[in-house]
């Protein structure tokens, strides 16, 4: 854990300020242009889940990495958000309101369950919304079999460059919030937190509020993620966005870029997306089970995830004499 | 409405809640001596079936028989992961070692499960053997060979888990460390042999739990999220009740569930449990796992 | 016989011994002494390998114990009666003594060594079968010296055997220390009660912040008016009515 604050250090020093800032708008820009340059669809589609994946991990990170709360029911936020979308969407609201409305939905029923469950030490927490996610899962599943397609109108007009510059601006927005957490002022209230919560707690930290900022904002870009999700499934099983799975690969795409750090979740999703697609053809289910074992290594030698890895590799070239 | 639907219901919830019981206990000792809360149970409980499911697909091995090879197996498999995986948390202390005990079980259980799915395929399989559509039939309500045998053993083992506990050197040991690690140590007891050895048996547990799974009702490469929550559902109802308090609880899980299918019906069976768990969870704020 | 050279050893950040140094010699019964949070817990922890230390060694015999587990520690000889006992509470003391012959030496002859212990404590045999938890603050000091005993220890670590039991108690159980000693078991002990401590030990060491501060024979220690007063608390008189 240490290391992941100094990771989250270097990220925000002062002398980067200039070329950080210039980088990120460039990658922007260029991902901004790639729907100009080429209409294929598996292009277009990847690049969505690339950017699905960062509002969905950076989401879980907010929580997870920032305020040290292991949420496994992320999934839970994220269906949430598909179903309120797709239901008012294929009812004929405007798609706009819709998927805002998918976040707020999201937004309160975490805040509904988080006022309670915030009680909860750390790995009861875990359990909690563990049974809570798949207690969602199979309800939904119950009360909603049917697989829900998108009106005949709204498929004959479907625009995946919609879709596409949705994703990305939903990822630039969940970083620019997670960013903005950072520089707040209640971001020294929420790292606190994620130390030593009673140690908190007795500098008039207060916990549940600062768990409860973290909780909102995660559960307001996994819920709007959900959106992304409906706007973009032509159809799928209403359960669908709640399984689980969902949760997972946000865990997971979090920690093997770096948890806790804010370019952390890019580099995971980007990664993640990769590997799924390099080895789609060939081992379908490797891609979780290198993830896997990724997963275990970050947790057990590198904490700091890849940003971590990337920068030691830095460090050590840096440190190589010159002419040698 | 006659009774005997109703009994045979409630007699199912009982067989299934020995399961419940059979899969906790393992689970609830890990957790109990060495602080770790493994999150893969479940998935080593869906190896331990399909261990079976192979020994009796392939070479005819009856189930039960199986458990004599699955169970020194799977003891081992524990060995291997607690030497490569868990070792490494358990010097750390308190919140940190549970957290990251959390987080490597979680990247454990989807490495099994997926590995799983690539050698096994994700269908569902169970073991039928010459005796599965055999049963009793007392007073009109049905007993399964297979679920009644499922119970016994289970029984069976858990009693056997308990006197180990209670009158072996070895168990006595295991329950020092569970109390006091430290202590133990200070007395000379070899603390991470115990860990070792503790979570070997948890895995075993788990495996055999697994094989009347296999026998009685079916397993498949997802069915590890599922059991792990009834696991820890258990636990939590158990609290402090140990070995003995985790099968009674098992029990009782498996009669409410049964109990709440006249209510809301089966397709919510799961959700009674988990929507129980999130209330005791809630409703014993102060813990349920009285650590020093 | 235990020798401890320049120990270091820190909790977490912070830094509780500094360049410790001492000597226990074969059959002898030394004291260490000192105010709260001086580190003679953390120093007794170290030496029985419950905590690790950051620098310096600790020999028994000649042999570097320092980096032993526990469990090795116990077999070596060296058991230590920890602060507050940290007894089995929900075993019987009979488990409790039972578990402290866990090693193979001890095993062997836990048998014998469970009536020695019964010899030395008799109310441990009446109350075997009781939970540990049922006995009384005494009678639980008892136990966990039993527990120490069954592991047929040659150095024993007590960690302030005296804290919280009535006068007599206390002179009681620092009887059988007397006795143990006798019979040939090395003591070290910490005591916050430092009279009662010089009363049987020979020589003593005084800690503070995590280093050793003073060291001699008991009559030095209490003859020095500057240490008695700033380490052993109270002046004779006093102490006589303790």
């Amino acid at each position: 854990m240490a290391s992941v604050a100094a990771a989250l250090g270097r990220w925000a020093a002062p002398r980067r300020e200039i070329v950080r800032p210039v980088l990120v708008a460039i990658a922007i820009a260029a991902a901004a242009v790639v729907p100009l340059l080429t209409s294929r669809p598996d292009a277009l589609n990847m690049l969505f889940l690339v950017f699905l994946y960062i509002a969905l991990g950076q989401s879980w990170n907010i929580l997870g990495g920032f305020a040290g709360q292991i949420n496994l029911g992320h999934a839970a936020f994220f269906g949430t958000g598909a179903l309120v979308t797709r239901s008012l969407w294929a009812k004929g609201v405007p798609f706009a309101a819709a998927f805002l409305a998918g976040g707020l939905a999201a937004l309160i029923f975490a805040l509904v369950i988080g006022v309670p469950t915030f009680r909860l030490r750390g790995v009861y927490f875990a359990m909690g919304t563990l049974a809570l996610a798949e207690g969602l899962y199979i309800t939904v599943g119950n009360l909603l079999p049917g697989i829900s397609t998108l009106p005949l109108e709204l498929i004959v007009h479907y625009d995946l460059g919609a879709r596409y510059y949705l994703a990305l601006a939903l990822a630039v927005a969940t970083m620019l919030a997670a960013r903005a957490l950072l520089r707040s002022r209640a971001s020294l209230g929420i790292l606190a937190v994620r130390e030593d919560e009673e140690a908190a707690a007795a500098t008039g930290v207060d916990p549940v509020l600062h768990k409860l900022l973290a909780l909102a904002l995660s559960s307001l870009f996994a819920g709007l993620a959900g959106g992304a999700f409906a706007y973009h499934e032509v159809s799928y099983y209403p359960n669908n966005p709640f399984n689980l799975v969902w949760g997972f690969d946000a865990i997971v795409i979090a920690f093997v870029g770096g948890v806790g750090t804010l370019i952390g979740p890019v580099i995971g999703a980007v990664f993640y997306t990769l590997v799924r697609e390099e080895l789609a053809l060939t081992l379908v289910q490797a891609h979780q089970e290198i993830f896997g074992l990724l997963f275990i290594g970050v947790v057990l030698l590198l904490p700091g995830g890849l940003v971590d890895a990337w920068g030691r590799v830095r460090r050590a070239m840096r440190r190589t004499p010159r002419g040698s | 409405m006659s009774a005997e639907p109703i009994i045979q219901i409630l007699v199912f919830g009982l067989f299934v809640g020995g399961l419940y019981g059979m899969a906790a206990v393992g689970l609830s000792l890990v957790f109990g001596v060495m602080n770790i809360l493994n999150t893969a149970h479940g998935e080593l409980l869906m190896l331990g079936g399909y261990a079976s499911f192979w020994l009796f697909t392939l070479w005819g091995i009856d189930p039960f028989v199986s458990l004599l090879i699955c169970g020194p197996l799977l003891f081992g498999l524990g060995l291997l992961l607690n030497a490569g995986l868990f070792r490494h948390v358990s010097r750390l202390d308190g919140e940190s070692k549970i957290k990251n005990s959390l987080l490597i079980s979680f990247g454990l259980s989807l490495i099994l499960q997926n590995l799983a799915i690539q050698f096994w395929s994700a269908d569902e399989r169970a073991i039928t053997t010459a005796y599965s559509g055999l049963g009793a039939n007392l007073l009109g309500i049905a007993f399964p060979f297979t679920r009644l045998a499922g119970l016994l053993a289970a029984l069976f083992a858990i009693l056997a888990l308990h006197l180990f506990l209670q009158r072996t050197y070895v168990g006595k040991a295991i329950r020092a460390t569970a109390l006091d690690w430290e202590a133990a140590a200070m007395a000379g007891v070899d603390v991470q042999r115990i860990y070792a050895i503790t979570f070997a048996l948890g895995t075993a547990l788990a495996g055999i739990a697994g094989t009347l799974v296999s026998l009685g009702y079916s397993i498949a490469p997802s069915i590890g999220l599922a059991w792990t929550l009834k696991a820890l559902i258990v636990v939590v109802l158990a609290g402090m009740g140990g070995i003995l308090g985790a099968l009674g609880a098992g029990l009782l899980l498996g009669l409410a569930e049964a109990i709440s299918t006249f209510a809301v019906g089966p397709a919510y069976r799961e959700v009674v449990g988990l929507a129980l768990f999130i209330l005791v969870l809630l409703l014993r704020p102060q813990g349920l796992f009285k650590r020093r | 016989m235990l020798t401890v050279h320049e120990l270091d050893a820190s909790h977490g950040d912070l830094q509780a011994l500094w360049q410790v140094s001492l000597t226990v010699e074969d059959g002898e019964i030394v004291a260490l002494l000192g105010p709260n949070g001086a580190g003679k817990t953390t120093l007794l922890r170290t030496i029985a390998g419950v905590h690790r230390p950051t620098a310096g060694h600790i020999m028994l015999h000649g042999n570097p114990i320092d980096q032993l587990p526990p469990h090795r520690i116990v077999e070596a000889g060296v058991v230590l009666v920890p602060e507050g006992r940290r007894l089995f509470s929900t075993m019987t003391v009979l488990e409790n003594l039972e578990m402290g012959a866990y090693t193979g030496r001890a095993r062997k002859e836990r048998a014998q060594t469970l009536r020695s212990v019964y010899d030395t404590f008799p109310i441990l045999a009446e109350r075997h079968g009781q939970l540990a938890a049922s006995l009384s603050g005494g009678q639980q000091q008892m136990l966990a010296i039993g527990r120490a005993l069954m592991a047929l220890p040659r150095l024993l670590l007590l960690d302030e055997p005296s804290l919280g039991l009535a006068p007599l108690v206390v002179q009681s159980i620092f009887d059988v220390i007397g006795t143990l000693n006798r019979r040939g078991v090395t003591v070290l002990l910490v005591e916050q009660n430092a009279y009662m401590a010089l009363e049987v030990a020979a020589h003593a060491y005084v800690m503070e912040q995590g280093r050793i501060a003073a060291y001699g024979s008991g009559d030095e220690l209490l003859r020095d008016d500057r240490i008695r007063q700033a380490y052993l608390g109270y002046g004779p008189a006093e102490a006589a009515t303790l």
